[in-house]
Parts: structure tokens; C-alpha cells; sequence
């Protein structure tokens, strides 16, 4: 008889959780609640006896100093009871701790089928709350459903006995597992069978694939097996392999490119290739830091001769538009699996988060499936939970609004990790697997996750069907598999280790087996969540929290004996062999058997139209403004644009020092309280090498040119480690794009061309900027298809497109951390100087946008002017002359001076004057013009020399000092006062738009 | 001079471990984290260490409330060692994850030499968040404290979501009567944060930060000392340096005060 106990926080101590969701209730919706309790219910699914049931109540689910529980509806008036649990299938990381602490409390195992549920209780009381208002608490506030199922009891409604009831949501699928073969007769009936399984096998493939299973040898080879048509499994397979998401086809597509300027076309064959591999190697050559690139999880660099670090970026959109937490968290954790699975493995030191979301104050017609505002909670909540349970330090990120990602918002989560140079003597970069190696899972179980989200959208829920399309991540299992692997590896016990993500095993297995050329699985040795997953399901399912580890036979012992003092769960599932064929059975029978170079044979390359229309042509140009002559008020109010103003709530929210590394934190300043240009940790304790890392985004950009957008976002990320003390000789990059589908359509994709354009030239401006910074890309990933449809007013639907969105990150090693400066202003008396020229850039500005305008002159890039300006402030930073350095981003001059005034807690007095500038005749220009290359420093007078000796020939001067007054006091270009505003009423501004939020 | 030996227990998604331990290493203690089921399968020996630290992070996920489940596995399995070792004149420190295992244990506050009994909690920050960021601590110089020895003002982060103490009135007059309140939260210049927010971070009663036993052997504190294992942590450190430099003088960067908490235990356990 299963049991049900509700917990509680005793009455008279104040709910922190019920009172956060009184507060937004109020201010999302306007709904008045006087006050919601929150109870904790475990559903316990268990054979205990009323003693143990009451041992568990008393010794692990309730604190006796704060809590009441009872194994009966808890007496807690309320007008309106909501009762919120997951669907069936959806993991549910309380409940299997519950479990845990359970065994341990009573020294026994729960039995199989045997399970706790958790499910939560929200007593609302307001007496003139209606039903609607309930329900909109429960739907738009407390539960999504595509994980969750919930209930509203208004007060006569509610049952002070049964509360409410027993509900177990256990999977249950009552039908044994099948293989089945696919027929493929024709293109057509395989183009059927594609659709109706959801393979989304691309058309151009089929043919390949028909004429692969109808070769006589290979039919012949596979009769020996008991195989003829393909089965499922194996089409699973190839459709995952061939998915633009594992092979990326789009960026080895062939692009036929053409200018509408000139007419002029050309062929751009390969993108992956021409842009990000050829300059990757060019510079690897150059530089000997570099380590490993271009083929593992992550790429590697060279912190020390000790020790490598690795990078990588992923995204995790779709999921995350759907389900908000649960997308962020399974994207931050899966992330964090990249360096694990890198070399022999890595461990992981630093996180970086990047949110694109819709306006946050979004009140328009436009129905997204989760309004800005709830997304964007519950994304930042997930990156918390997921980040902060790993035990790694979230040191850096930003947030961006555009209206563009109410179609569908991007999450950036970026992982880094440290491995020693040598394992055992062996180089820790280089892993294979050979014949006779064992194909090892370890981590979480199988389910019916991530399998084609579209599949499980389309299905009907009922009350055990998997709701497993959209996972919640589990960083305490993955934590547990981290510290393992981690040991087993400084044993020597790890042959080759890669992450199951995208593709499950399929991916992991597939991958690892070309090394030795083959392998062997038992899909049936798979450990399962449940019952009923069909071999199929088994290969493909992307459940999370798994690695795939090839192991000698002679290390098995002492591996598994490793992973049961973890408490992981380790299991053989099969061997690699060498020969030259994936060979998979369940119960002994063969369901594939498939040339292990077949996909790498004879598919066509994906081909695609680019047009490209320069913005002239398009119409753009510049507003007609003339000149402001409020630019105190100017200022202010860009300083609360939610682009520019402080997003302190989020960081706030995430560790950032745990593992005791934390060097320049993402918030500094006499307040610290001021964005860092970068996050710098020391990732080796008992080194003093540092780590920079920052990310920079500038989407608004690509509304002029993709080309602009993209170079102008590498600079930024260059300058932003650069200013904490970076190394210009040591950057690495990661990029990220995210683009909106680019295969014209005429109805649905008109600007298909335009698009495909826009990324050509963006991976054209990548190579430029890597080749000109010399920053190789240590890692990087694309994510197309950011569109989305919403509902409008009357019923229509609008295709809603991202932005052309690259996120960029660069890391840099610095040799000695105390070199390491922040952005804030230190001493009154100090000079400041402005490095680079403004130019009369204000295209794409903050300022443009502010006053409603896009205009024509979007910033261009020079790395071959920039670099001198650059190496110069290493070097005057090398020396010790630097007391703070930031660099001009988004919003221009005006509002970063006033960052640098906000965070020093001083003043500063300049003249526009003197600031360096080519063809900028007005205050405003200089103010807010976001040209790219420049930095603000402060410099100590008695080190003026010094410093100016350095930047000798440079574009570089003195505007100005740091006052104590506390003003930010700007003479003109006519040598007339042009802005004079107190830093504290700037600040307050500044930190206005969210300053509710904690 | 005594081999000082620091067990900092790890495994079940506990984090800080590493710099636990480094830290001890820096105060001159030999420190080794050891699986909580290295421990439980006798591979490793409680008694044969001198100082236990409950770290800090995340055991078991912090589901059912933070340290719960931890303080279930350490009391089934560990059970009355625990109060021996803490009898037989050795230290026991929890940070953060491991104060919440410390009070649900009932290490702390320890009253009467009753070392089981559940009297304080840590419950949700009052802010309604997990929040990282520096503060400022008060220490009152008459706690029998041997961890904060000669330490009357220190600063370090906190990051939890469960800090905000609690118990009931008697239990905190006890507590101040008895000097275990270690640490204060305090404004920047020391006075009292009187529960001000975000000096005190969590709204903790009496801006209570750590707290001690009747012998100042065991401590449990929510900051994270060990977060201030090098100059280089301090969010001031940078400005620090430049006003050094402007003064004529070598930057200071000698050793933290988080540093300086783990070497009053690893002196007195050589002393002892």
C-alpha cells in the first residue's frame, strides 16, 4: 500500500518559496494572494512496514525544529489548494534521492517497481481569488505540461482526508520489445516510412541507403546474421548520424554564393572546412600551445607543461523554449559531460552561460508558447540548479533581448576543464579504442528520452505515457560519474571516453568504434529505467547523465570496483572489435549489422542558394538626427535599457567561487557590483597561472551585415580577456551560431537566400578575425533552424526569426595571476585614457535603437590596425602600469565611462575633446558610436610617462582624471559642458530595470 | 612536530573538497579526501585522523533539505564514532553543506554534551534564492571557539540557498550566553548587520553566520573560509594592490584569514 507524506515548514516561520510565488503571482499577473504555503508531498510506491514509514518520516523528511509532516493531508487552511507533479517518465531527482536515503535509513533495497514520487502542494489563500486565477497561478506559474500534471481544488472542493489521493506516475508499457525490418521497395515508400516514424531521413540519402541494402554482398553478409531489409535499428542509426546536428551538413554544404552589388558569384564549398578548420591548423602550427583540436569533445591548449586545459559551447534551444528549466539544466550538465568525454578525460573548472530571450515586458499580440519572462526564470533557474549541484564554478555570462528570440530562445552554456598533460606516463589527449576493449556505460539509465522530440509532441499523453521528450538534468548522478571517471582515469583505467548526448549511444559507440574499427553491442545488457523500450529506443535514447568508456578486460575489475565506492552504476554492455562492421543484437539476435564505413561513404552534400543583398541596396541608411542637447538624460535612460543595465540578480544566483579558484569574479568594484570585461580563475591550486575566459554576443548587428556582426563579436571577446590581463599570443575561441534556417522556400522561407548570405559571410569574417587575432578555434557548434511560429491576435501564426546570432568565446592563459586587473576605477587623481579611434559608427547602436532607428554604419573591424593598440596595453598591463582597463562595448563611450566612474565609486572629469577619433564632428557620435578596438584605462600620473611611451604613435590619449567628486562631468567638442550627471544617480539607473529581482 | 591529519569526506555530490583540502594543505596540516564509502568499508579509519571536515556542496543534491540526507548516512554509519572522536579532544569544522549535516546530526550546538539532539536549522535564504557573494564577519573574541583564535574580523563568501539559522528563542539566548555564536554578519565597517540585506545574506537570527559546541571543538559555519585560500579570492584584491603601489609598499600577500581559521585547528591539535 503505497503511503503519501506531506511535508511542511511549521506556521509561524515564514515560506520563502510560497512568498516568492505570492510576489510574482502579483507581479506577472496582477493576482492578489494573501498568502501560499508550500507543501512537500513524497509518494512512497514501497512495501515498509508503519514502523519503517515512520522511522523515515522522523529520521530523514522532517526537521523537528521546523517542520511538520504527517503521513495525512497536512490541516493548512486555504481557499485554493494547487497540486503540481510530474508526468510519468520524467525524471524526478528528489524522488531517487528519497530512495537513497531510504536504503540507507533501513538497510534494505526498494524492490523493482519500487519508487518514491514527489509531487508539491501550494495553499492559496484569498478569498476573492477565482478559479481562473488559481488556474492561472498552477499553469503559468507553477507547472508546464509537457512535464507536469496538475490539479486545483478550490475549498469545498478539497478532501481533508485523502487531500490529493495516491498518484503514481510510473511508465508503465505493457508490450514486449521488437525489431522491425523496413522495406525499401522504392525512394517513395521509404520517404513514407521516413515520415511516419519521424526519421527525418533527408530525401538525397535515401537513395544511398536503398543502394547499400540491396547490394548483393552486403545482403549476403547480412543473411549470414539473420538480417535482410534494414531494421529499424539501423535506420535510427543512419538517420542520427546523417542529422545535421551530429554531421553537420549545413557547414559542409556547398553555397552558391552571389552579390547583388556586383553580380559577382562565386562557389563557397564547405564552410567547416574553408573557415574554421583551415585557419584552426594554420595556427596550430604557429602556435605550440595548442594541443588538440578539431576532433575531440573539446579542444585543448596548454596551461603549463603540466597541464592542458579544455573548452567547448554548446546550445540547448528547442528544449528549453519548450520547457525552460528543465532545457537549461539538461543543457549546463550536458555541456559539462564535453571535457569529461575529452582526452582521457578532464575535469571540469569554469561554466559560462549566454541567454537570448524576447523582451522580458512583452505585452503584445504574439502568443510564444512561454511568455519572455517565465522562459527566461526558469532558464536562469535551470543554469543555477544545474551549474551550482555540479560543484563548478558559473563565472561568467550575459543575458540579450531581441524581439527576435520569442520564436525560439537560444541558451548558450559554455564548459571548461583541466587535464594533466600524462596519465601513467601517457599522453592524456590521445585516447583509441582496440579490438578486444570493452564498451563500458556508466552513469544514468535508459529511457524513453530526447527521442525525436517531435515524435513524443505528437503523441496523446495518457496518465503512464513517457513525457520523456523533454529531460531534466540530474547533476548529482552526473557529479558522482565525474569524481569516478576522474579516479579511474588517473589510474590508467580509461582506453577512450566520450559523452552520450545527441544521438545516445549510436553517437558514442558509433564514434569510438572507428578506432578500432568495429564493435559489438548487446542492447539487452543496457540498464533501463523501465520495461517496454524497444532496441531501437535502447540505441538512440538520449537519456542523460551517461558516458561511454572503452576499458581493458584485465582493468574490469578494478573499474567496476571504483564505480560501486562511487555509488555509479557501470555496466559491459558489449567489446569493440576490428571487424569493420556495427554489430548490435537484443536476446541474441542480430538487429544490425552495418559496415562501419558506410556512412562515411558516397551521401550527398547539402546545397544551398546565397544572395546577397548589401544594405544600401536594402534600403538602410542613416536617421536624420540632429544633435541631442539632453545627454544627461540621454545617458541615463540608456543606461536602463535591458541590453546595457544590470543583470546583478542572475550572477548572484550562481557560484561562482566554489573549488576556490575565483581570481577576477563576474561582479567587481568598490561595490562589486559592475560587470567584469572577463571572469579569470586559477584552475591549478598550487599554480599561479591564471584563466580568462569571456563571451561576447552583438546580434543586433546582423540587422546590417552578418559579416560586421561576427567580427565586431570576435573583438569584443578578444578585448574583454585582454583587459583582465589576457595573453594576445594565447586566445583560443569557441564559436556558437545560431541561425534561422537558410534553405530558401518561396512561401515559407522567402529570405531563404538572404540568410544563407549572411552565413557565408559570417564564417568568411570568423577566418578573418582568427586569422587576423591569431585565435584558433579550439571548439564550436552550429545550431540552425531558430524559427519559430506564434500564434498572432486573429488566430493566424507569424514565423518569428532569431537574429543571425554568433556567440563568441575566448580563453587566454595568464602566466602569473597578480599581472590580473579589473575594471573599476581605483584612485581619484588617475588619468584615463581612451585606446582606438571612434569612428562615426553608430549603426547597429544602442543609441540608434533607442530612438527607433537601424542605420547604415555598422562598426568595422581592422585587426591589422587594432593589434598595435593591443599588444601596446599588454604590455603597459606586463609592466604594472595599468590600474584599470575596460573595454568600449555595446552603448559606446558614454556608458562605459560611466562604468568604470559606477564601479570606482569616484568621479571622472574628460573632454571629449581629446578622445581619438577619425570623422566624428558631434558629442553624441563620440558619446555612443560603438566603433570596435577600444579600451578605457586608468593610469597612476606618476606612471604617465611610462605608459605614454608604450602607446607612442598609437591612437591614444588622455581625456581625462578620476575625481572624488562622484560626477561624470564631460566637456564637448566645443569646448562647451556637455554632460555633467552624478555616478550615483547614473548608477541607480543603471541598476533600476531589475533591481526587484533576487 | 605532529603530522596534523585533516579527513575531508567526499563522494555523493558533496563539492569543495579540493580546496579543502588545499587549504589545509597551506595551513600545514596533511589533508586527504577520502570517499564517504571508504570510510563506511573500513578502507579508511576515522580515529586515525585528527581533524573531520564536513564540506561544503550540494551531498545528495540537497534534496529534502540541505545536509539532510548526509547527516542520515553519517549517522547509520558512522553513528557514536563520531561523538568519540569529537570526546577524545579532536575537531570537527562544517562549511556551508556541512554546517546543515553538522545541525541535523546534532553535533551542533552541543549543549550539555548532548551531541544528538536537533535544536538549531538551517532553513531557505530569506531572499527566496541561492546567493553567492562576499561578507563581512564579526567574531566574538570570548568564544571558545579554537578555530577563530586571535581573529576578531574576517571576510568570505557564502553561497548557499539554506543559510538563514533558526531555532527557538531559548536556543539562541543560550547560545550567546554560552559565547558559541563564532561569527556575525556585519557591515563594512564592523558594526552589527542587524539582518540588513545583503549584508546579512540569508536573514539569519541575530545575524548569526557559524556557531560552535559548549568545548569550541566542533564549528559549523555557513561562509566558506576555504574560498579564501589566496590573496588572489578577495573581490578587493586588485584595488588592494593598487593602493600599495601608490604607498611604496609590496603588495601584502601573505596569508588569508581563511587560511589562518584552518591553521588555529592544525596549531592546536599540535599543541594538544
Amino acid at each position: 500500500m503505497p503511503a503519501r507524506l506531506e511535508i511542511s515548514l511549521k506556521e509561524h516561520l515564514v515560506d520563502p518559496e510560497g512568498e516568492g510565488i505570492r510576489k510574482k503571482a502579483k507581479a506577472y499577473f496582477g493576482i492578489d494572494a494573501e498568502r501560499i504555503r508550500t507543501v512537500s508531498i513524497l509518494t512512497i510506491d514501497a512495501l515498509l512496514s508503519a514502523d519503517q514509514l515512520q522511522a523515515v518520516r522522523h529520521e530523514i523528511f522532517t526537521n523537528p525544529v521546523t517542520q511538520d509532516s504527517s503521513y495525512r493531508p497536512l490541516p493548512i487552511d486555504a481557499d485554493w489548494v494547487i497540486w503540481v507533479g510530474y508526468r510519468p517518465g520524467v525524471r524526478d531527482n528528489p524522488g531517487a534521492t528519497a530512495v537513497e536515503a531510504i536504503e540507507d535509513l533501513l538497510r534494505t533495497r526498494l524492490g523493482a517497481g519500487e519508487a518514491v514520487y514527489t509531487s508539491r502542494r501550494y495553499a492559496v489563500s484569498g478569498s476573492a481569488l477565482s478559479r481562473g486565477q488559481a488556474e492561472t497561478i498552477a499553469g503559468e506559474l507553477l507547472a508546464n505540461d509537457i512535464i507536469q500534471q496538475w490539479r486545483v481544488y478550490a475549498r469545498g472542493e478539497w478532501d481533508p482526508v485523502d487531500g490529493i489521493g495516491i498518484v503514481i506516475p510510473k511508465v508503465r508499457l505493457d508490450r514486449p520489445a521488437a525489431v522491425t525490418p523496413v522495406p525499401i521497395g522504392s525512394d517513395a515508400s521509404v520517404r513514407r516510412t521516413s515520415a511516419e516514424r519521424n526519421l527525418a531521413l533527408n530525401p538525397n540519402d535515401i537513395p544511398v541507403i536503398r543502394a547499400y541494402f540491396s547490394d548483393p554482398r552486403v545482403r549476403e553478409s547480412r543473411a549470414a546474421h539473420g538480417l535482410s531489409d534494414p531494421t529499424d535499428v539501423e535506420l535510427e542509426y543512419i538517420s542520427q548520424a546523417r542529422s545535421d546536428h551530429c554531421n553537420h551538413n549545413t557547414f559542409r554544404g556547398l553555397f552558391r554564393y552571389r552579390d547583388l552589388a556586383d553580380n559577382r558569384s562565386e562557389i563557397v564549398d564547405n564552410l567547416f572546412k574553408t573557415c574554421i578548420e583551415a585557419p584552426t591548423l594554420e595556427l596550430a602550427q604557429r602556435k605550440p600551445w595548442v594541443v588538440s583540436v578539431l576532433w575531440d569533445n573539446a579542444g585543448a591548449g596548454r596551461l603549463d607543461d603540466d597541464t592542458y586545459y579544455v573548452i567547448t559551447g554548446e546550445t540547448h534551444n528547442s528544449p528549453s523554449n519548450m520547457e525552460a528549466y528543465g532545457g537549461a539544466i539538461t543543457g549546463i550538465v550536458g555541456v559539462y559531460r564535453d571535457p569529461l568525454g575529452t582526452g582521457k578525460g578532464s575535469k571540469l573548472v569554469m561554466g559560462g552561460w549566454g541567454f537570448c530571450v524576447g523582451l522580458r515586458d512583452y505585452c503584445g499580440p504574439l502568443k510564444p508558447r512561454l511568455h519572455p519572462r517565465r522562459l527566461l526564470d526558469g532558464v536562469i533557474e535551470g543554469v543555477r540548479d544545474g551549474g551550482n549541484k555540479s560543484g563548478i564554478p558559473t563565472a561568467f555570462g550575459q543575458v540579450l533581448f531581441h524581439p527576435g528570440y520569442m520564436g525560439k530562445c537560444l541558451v548558450f552554456v559554455t564548459a571548461v576543464g583541466i587535464m594533466p598533460a600524462r596519465i601513467q606516463g601517457l599522453p592524456a589527449e590521445k585516447k583509441r579504442t582496440r579490438p578486444g576493449d570493452l564498451v563500458v556505460m556508466c552513469g544514468g539509465r535508459v529511457g524513453k528520452d530526447g527521442i525525436h522530440g517531435v515524435t513524443a509532441s505528437s503523441e496523446v499523453f495518457s496518465e503512464h505515457t513517457p513525457a520523456g521528450h523533454v529531460q531534466i538534468g540530474d547533476p548529482y548522478t552526473q557529479k558522482k560519474m565525474h569524481d569516478f571517471l576522474l579516479e579511474a582515469r588517473d589510474e590508467g583505467l580509461i582506453q577512450f571516453i566520450t559523452d552520450n548526448g545527441g544521438g545516445g549511444l549510436s553517437s558514442s559507440v558509433g564514434e569510438s568504434a572507428r578506432f578500432s574499427n568495429g564493435a559489438e553491442v548487446d542492447l539487452a545488457r543496457v540498464p533501463l529505467k523501465y520495461d517496454g523500450l524497444d532496441p531501437w529506443e535502447i540505441w538512440v535514447s538520449e537519456s542523460q547523465e551517461r558516458m561511454t568508456v572503452a576499458i581493458r578486460p584485465a582493468d574490469a575489475d578494478r573499474f567496476m570496483a571504483l564505480s560501486r565506492r562511487h555509488a555509479v552504476e557501470s555496466t559491459v554492455i558489449g567489446r569493440y572489435t576490428d571487424s569493420g562492421k556495427l554489430h548490435l543484437t537484443h536476446a541474441g539476435k542480430a538487429c544490425a549489422w552495418v559496415d562501419m564505413d558506410f556512412l562515411e561513404s558516397g551521401f550527398p552534400q547539402w546545397d544551398f542558394d546565397a544572395e546577397w543583398i548589401p544594405p544600401a541596396q536594402r534600403g538602410l541608411n542613416e536617421p536624420v538626427l540632429r544633435a541631442p542637447s539632453d545627454l544627461n538624460r540621454l545617458l541615463t535612460d540608456l543606461l536602463q535599457r535591458p541590453n546595457i543595465c544590470s543583470t546583478e540578480w542572475i550572477t548572484r544566483q550562481y557560484d561562482h567561487e566554489v573549488q576556490g579558484t575565483s581570481v577576477i569574479k563576474p561582479l567587481v568594484g568598490a561595490e562589486r557590483d559592475v560587470n567584469s570585461d572577463a571572469a579569470v580563475v586559477r584552475p591549478v591550486l598550487d599554480s599561479r597561472r591564471g584563466l580568462a575566459f569571456a563571451q561576447a554576443l552583438l546580434p543586433s548587428y546582423s540587422a546590417i551585415d552578418a559579416y560586421a556582426m561576427a567580427a565586431c563579436t570576435i573583438d569584443e571577446a578578444v578585448r574583454r580577456v585582454l583587459s583582465v590581463g589576457g595573453d594576445l599570443e594565447h586566445i583560443g575561441g569557441v564559436d556558437n551560431f545560431c541561425w534561422p534556417s537558410i534553405q530558401h522556400h518561396p512561401e515559407d522561407n522567402p529570405d531563404g537566400k538572404f540568410k544563407a548570405a549572411q552565413l557565408v559571410r559570417a564564417c568568411w569574417a570568423l577566418r578573418d578575425m582568427c586569422l587576423g587575432y591569431g585565435v584558433p578555434l579550439l571548439s564550436g557548434k552550429d545550431s540552425m533552424y531558430v524559427d519559430g511560429h506564434l500564434a498572432g491576435r486573429y488566430g493566424e501564426t507569424h514565423k518569428v526569426s532569431a537574429p543571425e546570432t554568433l556567440q563568441f568565446a575566448a580563453v587566454s592563459v595568464i602566466a602569473d595571476i597578480g599581472r590580473c586587473i579589473s575594471m573599476d576605477g581605483k584612485a581619484p587623481g588617475d588619468l584615463v585614457y581612451v585606446i582606438g579611434l571612434t569612428r562615426n559608427e553608430l549603426g547597429g547602436s544602442e543609441y540608434y535603437a533607442h530612438l527607433g532607428y537601424t542605420g547604415l554604419n555598422v562598426p568595422q573591424v581592422k585587426p591589422a590596425e587594432f593589434i598595435a593598440a593591443y599588444r601596446a596595453l599588454a604590455r603597459a598591463v606586463d609592466s604594472g602600469w595599468v590600474a584599470s582597463a575596460h573595454g568600449v562595448y555595446r552603448g559606446g563611450l558614454g556608458v562605459h565611462l560611466a562604468l568604470v566612474a559606477m564601479a570606482g565609486n569616484l568621479g571622472i572629469r574628460a573632454d571629449l575633446g581629446k578622445v581619438p577619433a577619425a570623422g566624428v564632428d558631434r558629442n553624441d557620435t563620440l558619446l555612443f558610436s560603438e566603433s570596435a578596438g577600444r579600451f578605457i584605462v586608468t593610469v597612476d600620473p606618476a606612471r604617465r610617462t611610462e605608459f605614454d611611451d608604450v602607446f607612442r604613435k598609437l591612437p591614444c590619449a588622455c581625456i581625462g582624471e578620476l575625481t572624488s567628486e562622484m560626477v561624470l562631468e564631460l566637456g564637448g567638442l566645443d569646448g562647451r559642458p556637455a554632460l555633467s550627471a552624478a555616478v550615483s544617480v547614473l548608477k541607480a539607473a543603471w541598476k533600476k530595470p531589475f533591481g526587484d529581482l533576487v | 612536530m605532529t603530522n596534523v591529519k585533516v579527513l575531508v569526506p567526499t563522494g555523493y555530490g558533496l563539492n569543495c573538497d579540493h580546496e579543502t583540502a588545499y587549504a589545509f594543505t597551506r595551513a600545514g596540516a596533511s589533508a586527504q579526501r577520502v570517499h564517504i564509502n571508504a570510510l563506511i568499508d573500513g578502507d579508511a579509519r576515522l580515529e586515525d585522523y585528527h581533524i573531520l571536515v564536513f564540506i561544503g556542496g550540494f551531498g545528495w543534491g540537497d534534496d529534502h533539505g540541505a545536509g539532510v540526507i548526509q547527516a542520515v548516512k553519517m549517522r547509520t554509519s558512522l553513528g557514536e564514532r563520531l561523538v568519540e572522536f569529537v570526546s577524545a579532544g579532536k575537531l570537527v569544522l562544517g562549511i556551508c553543506n556541512g554546517f546543515q549535516a553538522l545541525v541535523n546530526l546534532g553535533l551542533l550546538p552541543g549543549f550539555d554534551g548532548d551531541y544528538h539532539s536537533r535544536s538549531v536549522a538551517l532553513v531557505g535564504n530569506a531572499c527566496g534564492n541561492f546567493r553567492n557573494q562576499w561578507v563581512h564577519l564579526t567574531i566574538d573574541p570570548q568564544s571558545p571557539c579554537v578555530f577563530t583564535r586571535g581573529i576578531r574580523r574576517a571576510d568570505f563568501p557564502v553561497r548557499h540557498g539554506e543559510g538563514r539559522l533558526y531555532a527557538q528563542e531559548a536556543v539562541i539566548r543560550r547560545l550567546g550566553l554560552n559565547h558559541q555564536i563564532v561569527l556575525r554578519y556585519a557591515l563594512p565597517d564592523g558594526s552589527p548587520a542587524a539582518g540588513r540585506f545583503p549584508h546579512n545574506p540569508n536573514g539569519s537570527v541575530e545575524d548569526i553566520a557559524g556557531i560552535c559546541d559548549p568545548t569550541g571543538r566542533v564549528f559549523g559555519l555557513m561562509p566558506h573560509p576555504e574560498a579564501f585560500n589566496d590573496w588572489s579570492n578577495h573581490p578587493d584584491w586588485t584595488r588592494e594592490r593598487e593602493r600599495s603601489r601608490r604607498s611604496g609598499r609590496p603588495f601584502q600577500a601573505g596569508e588569508t584569514v581563511g587560511v589562518r581559521v584552518l591553521r588555529n585547528a592544525v596549531d592546536f591539535i599540535r599543541s594538544a
